[in-house]
């Protein structure tokens, strides 16, 4: 199996408090979608964070194309293609769309490419561009999630790290961000997400992994994790996904 | 007629120098969370260095003002190394500034003291003194000069921030430290940057305020209340909020300096401050503080 991102066995909190994850692994392919579910306080958000580098990590490894990530910082760590969109979006809310996509772009040098890509952006989501000038924190939360995933795009990175995107958003609305999601995996991004509502994720992904106090329980095809009778049980609500 | 004309032109020339005396603060704020106490003693400083440059060299102070920007946005770095660096991914940082910033202007106080005395001073070029006369209406020189180099140096702030790559980052970083990271802002950069920039903006002002008032080290806790004032109406973090604020207050004090009584003029910032924090906390262009 070719790999494109491996945790083994990390350890990490935060500050100095105890560890949320003591014992968390994951094999990332490309281009696929992998989907962590667990229960709350499971360590999902928190091993996202700590592989982007906004956590430190005590102990095992995260490596990237085969070049360790520890102890690199968030910056760092995205300019080598690892682009997080955590749960509250991470918008500039008195920033326009277009400034917000700027930002996207920001480890770009070449200003002229930056705004070729954000054009290209704009042409792929027709509600951006008609929103374009307007302040980010007056968007709806599907636009604005809309915006989150839009402008991981502009770097063209090789992981997309989403935490929860269908967190507080209308059903209608959820499924645009997973066609999204679908979307920049057929283009070859590498999609990592942790989603609460886990049948939904994992039939809406390739590769499933469950996680729990904060340790890594499971990891396989996401078909397998969903028929999974125990994880059904502990996991999925008890019901075997339809 | 021509007494309120007069009376808002003082407090309009008066406003630039306030509103730029308090870009800094607010700049600092804005991006880093810190209650920068020692914002007045730090214009004080630059002052004093356009002060000696005048005294010693000659040198007009408005040419004086990069100097003594750089100068203090030098210290500034050195200022956010020593004091702020450690402490920026503690819970309390806000709080703790506070009590580092007091400390910090004690010591400028002090050693400013100690080096210059608490002389009142003041820089003295020929239009310091001097003043436009358009028929009943006089412009005060030194006053409209300043007020007119603080509106260039906030304008080109404000472009700055809007368009230039380090500007963005800067914006963002006051709005979403966290997410600024994510999009590869070296946000521990941006910090120094930002306290160097609004040190180095105290350093400009101190340039001005030479030679529109007089000055001493402990003139800072009469300018620390005023400039609070204006910050907290503006919305802290917000520049163009502390712009409109400054103009506003600065053209109020001055009416009441005329019409009530000059010792009445500083009551009026304080008066604002009070009326502000308890009627809209967060001033005319800040966010609105979020529960805990």
């Amino acid at each position: 199996m070719s790999e494109l991102l491996r945790v083994t066995n990390i350890t990490a909190g935060y500050g100095d408090g105890p560890a949320i994850l003591d014992g968390a692994h994951l094999t990332v392919e490309p281009g696929k979608v992998h989907c962590i579910i667990g229960p709350n306080g499971a360590g999902k958000s928190t091993l996202l964070k700590a592989i982007c580098g906004m956590l430190t990590i005590r102990k095992g490894d995260v490596v990237f194309k085969g070049e360790r990530l520890n102890g690199l910082r968030p910056d760092q760590i995205l300019r080598k293609g690892i682009c997080f969109v955590p749960q509250e979006r991470a918008l500039f809310p008195k920033m326009t769309v277009r400034e917000n996509l700027r930002m996207g772009g920001f480890i770009l040098d070449d200003a002229r490419e930056l705004e070729r890509r954000i054009e290209a952006i704009l042409e792929r989501f027709p509600i951006l561009r008609e929103r374009a000038d307007q302040h980010a924190g007056t968007m709806s939360g599907g636009q604005q999630q809309t915006l989150a995933m839009a402008r991981t795009l502009i770097i063209k990175p090789a992981i997309v790290m989403l935490d929860e995107p269908s967190l507080g958003l209308a059903p209608k609305i959820v499924q645009e961000m997973f066609d999204i999601m679908k979307m920049m995996s057929a283009e070859g991004v590498t999609v990592l997400l942790v989603e609460q509502n886990a049948t939904m994720g994992l039939k809406n992904s390739d590769w499933g992994v469950v996680l729990d106090l904060g340790k890594t329980l499971f990891e396989g095809p996401a078909t397998n994790v969903l028929s999974d009778p125990r994880i059904q049980e502990l996991y999925l609500g008890g019901k075997k996904a339809a | 007629m021509s007494e309120i004309i007069q009376v808002t032109i003082l407090g309009l020339a008066l406003g630039g120098v306030i509103a730029l005396m308090g870009s800094g603060l607010s700049l600092v704020f804005g991006v880093m969370r810190i209650v920068n106490l020692a914002h007045p003693s730090l214009i004080i400083a630059g002052a004093y260095v356009t002060y000696w440059g005048f005294k010693l060299w000659g040198v007009d102070p408005i040419v004086m003002l990069p100097v003594a920007s750089l100068i203090m946005a030098a210290i500034g770095v050195l200022i956010y190394r020593l004091m702020f660096a450690r402490e920026a991914k503690s819970a309390r940082y806000s709080e703790m500034t506070v009590l580092l910033t007091f400390a910090l202007a004690m010591m400028v106080e002090g050693l400013l003291g100690g080096l210059f005395t608490n002389t009142q001073r003041v820089t003295s070029p020929d239009y310091a003194t001097a003043a436009f006369f358009i028929g009943d209406v006089f412009v005060p020189k030194g006053q409209l000069y300043a007020g007119i180099v603080s509106i260039v140096i906030i304008a080109s702030l404000s472009l700055f921030l809007k368009y230039s790559r380090l500007g963005y980052a800067i914006r963002a970083t006051t709005q979403n430290r966290d997410a600024a990271e994510l999009l590869g802002v070296n946000v521990n950069f941006i910090s120094v940057l930002a306290f160097a920039i609004g040190i180095g903006l105290a350093g400009a002002a101190g340039s001005l305020v030479s030679f529109v008032f007089s000055f001493f080290p402990a003139k800072q806790w009469e300018w620390i209340a005023m400039l609070m004032s204006v910050v907290v109406l503006g919305g802290m973090g917000s520049i163009l909020g502390t712009v409109i604020a400054a103009f506003s207050l600065s053209i109020i004090a001055a009416f009441v300096g005329t019409w009530v009584g000059a010792t009445w003029s500083t009551m009026t910032f304080f008066l604002a401050l009070f009326v502000i924090l308890l009627v809209r906390p967060q001033g005319l262009f800040g966010e609105k503080p979020e529960l805990a």
